[in-house]
């Protein structure tokens, strides 16, 4: 049995990766912040913020998991892990994982509501963004992306159904949180309804969750290895001493550390997206030990990178803040670490 | 209309690779598209779309069978591709190169017009496609910043330090296209599964009816006798004001052919 990814799979991430390359620099992560001072540096047209959405939808990635019938690639979980790390490493400003991965194939599978502009069509097109706040026990502040999203899945307090709200139904109520450019917003209302419910099936809800998770793993992944990329860059240039600074062993330590976290990591994510793939009963444990270990490594090469770059990391001119407020809002989201590593003990009967 | 691409595959430049003993580039690991090539490509399949149909059709020379960015350029949207893959070919020139493409060319029935970039990104001679049209003896237009095709002419405004001239030539031709004749599109999921069934006419140096030993180390007209790395940047000139450090600049800015 061959455990690697298929040739297709490779293709589509290297598409994603020269795509996001060019269209979703630094500059582009940092015009999704409000303009205010506290993302500053350079920053690209607003217009190319919604461009890079346009161009995930132009060459078809926005449907990767929507069934075939529906305009999409009907692909599942194996198909679209890589395409997640991706969009983590380029902080790509929108739901990307909430839309792609876990409402098309939630709206897809149960079937309903697709009117009100919120339809799987949309989201091919992208002319749909969805928010979500899916996490057990979620109490509707920060949710990401919700203040500029079409729609927002909650759950549904008293009977645990998921609902997909529209802005005036969720009552959005924009509020600023670590990462300026994930646009959150608390919800203040949430009125949930039989006109608005997607599925009340507890298979269907836990799957939705669990893709969600997975895919924030992913995009952790994806940041912590961008932030590691940053900082060798900067190490090696940065001169001191007559030297460059990554040429201390000290220096080089930090590095390797913050390497042998995200690689330990990175199997881990890819075998929960396997799990998830194939139906397996342990796809909720798996989930949960992607979550937490990619959470931990991103949490860790942050520090690190934050470190290895001295005084010019904390500053919001230079770039990193981009990525490391991005991976401490993730961290956060989805399930913190702590709380998945309780789910795994659980599935373990410890 | 029919247009054919010459597309080079080479190292990725964000990770060069090392030299060979002979002094020439490693080429045995993956190869991808030229970036620069990208623009003949997606120029092509728009004259094609503009013409009411056509194929495009690429061809390549590289070691191995590389085919990785060919597959590229038929996600893209080009139909078909040919292949020159021979070890023959190892330590080519220009000329050897120009030769061999045309030949290959030459195996595309109809085509009609004939692109390339105006250099490659690994080699930059930047003289392979006038040799080619020079072989196929072909009028060829240089430096395009726009090409149309009507009436079985191509007008092309070609690129020159001051601005632009406007050039025609009746086709078939063949023109060197610069970066930015047109914004290339992002291969689409569909085109890159649709590609690996495109078909990549893979020939030899012997199929195309040239000689191996006319090709390659064994017919070149030339020798690496030494390479050595690029002078690191030397540090800027300071100019000290002294009242005329506006002239100054102004003249540097002027030896630049800024201004």
């Amino acid at each position: 049995m061959r455990f690697a990814f298929t040739e297709d799979q490779l293709g589509f991430r290297d598409a994603v990766r020269s795509m996001l390359d060019k269209e979703c620099p630094a500059e582009v992560v940092r015009a999704a912040w409000p303009d205010d001072g506290t993302g500053a540096g350079a920053r690209a047209e607003p217009a190319a913020v919604a461009a890079v959405w346009a161009r995930l939808a132009d060459i078809g990635v926005l449907g990767v998991a929507v069934p075939e019938a529906a305009g999409g690639l009907g692909l599942a979980e194996l198909d679209w892990v890589l395409l997640a790390e991706e969009a983590g490493y380029a902080a790509v400003p929108h739901p990307f994982v909430e839309t792609v991965a876990v409402a098309a194939p939630l709206l897809a599978s149960a079937g309903a509501p697709t009117g009100g502009g919120r339809s799987l069509a949309g989201i091919v097109g992208g002319t749909v963004r969805i928010a979500a706040a899916l996490t057990p026990g979620h109490d509707g502040r920060a949710v990401p992306y919700a203040a500029r999203a079409d729609g927002v899945l909650v759950h549904a307090r008293s009977t645990g159904a998921v609902h997909l709200l529209g802005p005036d139904e969720a009552g959005v109520h924009s509020v600023r949180t670590v990462d300026g450019a994930i646009d959150a917003a608390d919800l203040t209302d949430r009125r949930c309804h039989d006109g608005n419910v997607v599925t009340a099936a507890p298979a269907l809800v836990d799957q939705a969750f669990d893709r969600g998770a997975l895919g924030a793993a992913a995009q952790l992944l994806g940041l912590a290895r961008h932030m590691l990329d940053l900082t060798v860059g900067y190490v090696v240039e940065r001169r001191q001493f007559g030297v460059p600074v990554g040429s201390f062993q000290a220096v080089k330590h930090h590095l390797a550390d913050a390497l042998v976290h995200l690689e330990l990591a990175r199997p881990a994510v890819h075998r929960a997206a396997y799990s998830a793939a194939v139906g397996s009963p342990n796809r909720a444990r798996d989930v949960s030990m992607a979550k937490a270990m990619a959470s931990d490594a991103a949490r860790l090469v942050g520090a690190k990178a934050l470190q290895c770059h001295g005084a010019i990391g904390y500053t919001v001119e230079y770039d990193l803040h981009l990525y490391l407020k991005r991976a401490w809002a993730l961290a956060a989201t989805w399930g913190t670490a702590a709380w998945h590593r309780d789910r795994v003990g659980r599935a373990m009967g410890i | 209309m029919n247009v054919v691409v010459c597309v080079k595959q080479i190292p990725d430049p964000a990770d060069p690779g090392a030299l060979e003993e002979d002094h020439t580039l490693k080429r045995d690991g993956k190869l991808i598209l030229d970036e620069s090539d990208s623009y003949g490509v997606e120029m092509a399949l728009q004259l094609a779309d503009a013409a009411g149909g056509g194929d495009v059709t690429l061809v390549s020379m590289a070691p191995n069978n590389e085919t990785s960015g060919l597959r590229t350029a038929l996600a893209m949207g080009a139909a078909k591709a040919v292949l020159v893959s021979d070890d023959a070919l190892s330590g080519a020139g220009a000329l050897d190169t120009a030769k061999v493409l045309a030949a290959a060319i030459k195996r595309v029935e109809g085509a009609d017009l004939i692109l390339a970039a105006t250099e490659s990104s690994d080699g930059y001679t930047g003289t392979v496609p006038e040799q080619i049209a020079a072989v196929l003896d072909l009028p060829s237009v240089t430096f395009a910043k726009h090409v149309e095709v009507a009436d079985g002419t191509v007008k092309v405004q070609r690129q020159t330090e001051s601005g632009f001239d406007e050039c025609e030539a009746p086709l078939p031709a063949l023109v060197s296209v610069t970066a930015g004749v047109v914004e290339p599109r992002y291969p689409s999921f569909k085109g890159i599964m649709a590609a690996k069934s495109k078909p990549v006419d893979q020939v030899t140096v012997a199929d195309l009816g040239l000689d191996p030993s006319a090709v390659g180390w064994a017919g070149a007209g030339q020798e690496i006798v030494d390479v050595s790395p690029a002078p690191e940047r030397q540090a800027g000139e300071v100019i000290e004001d002294e009242g005329d450090a506006h002239q100054k600049i102004v003249e540097f800015l002027d030896g630049l052919k800024v201004l």
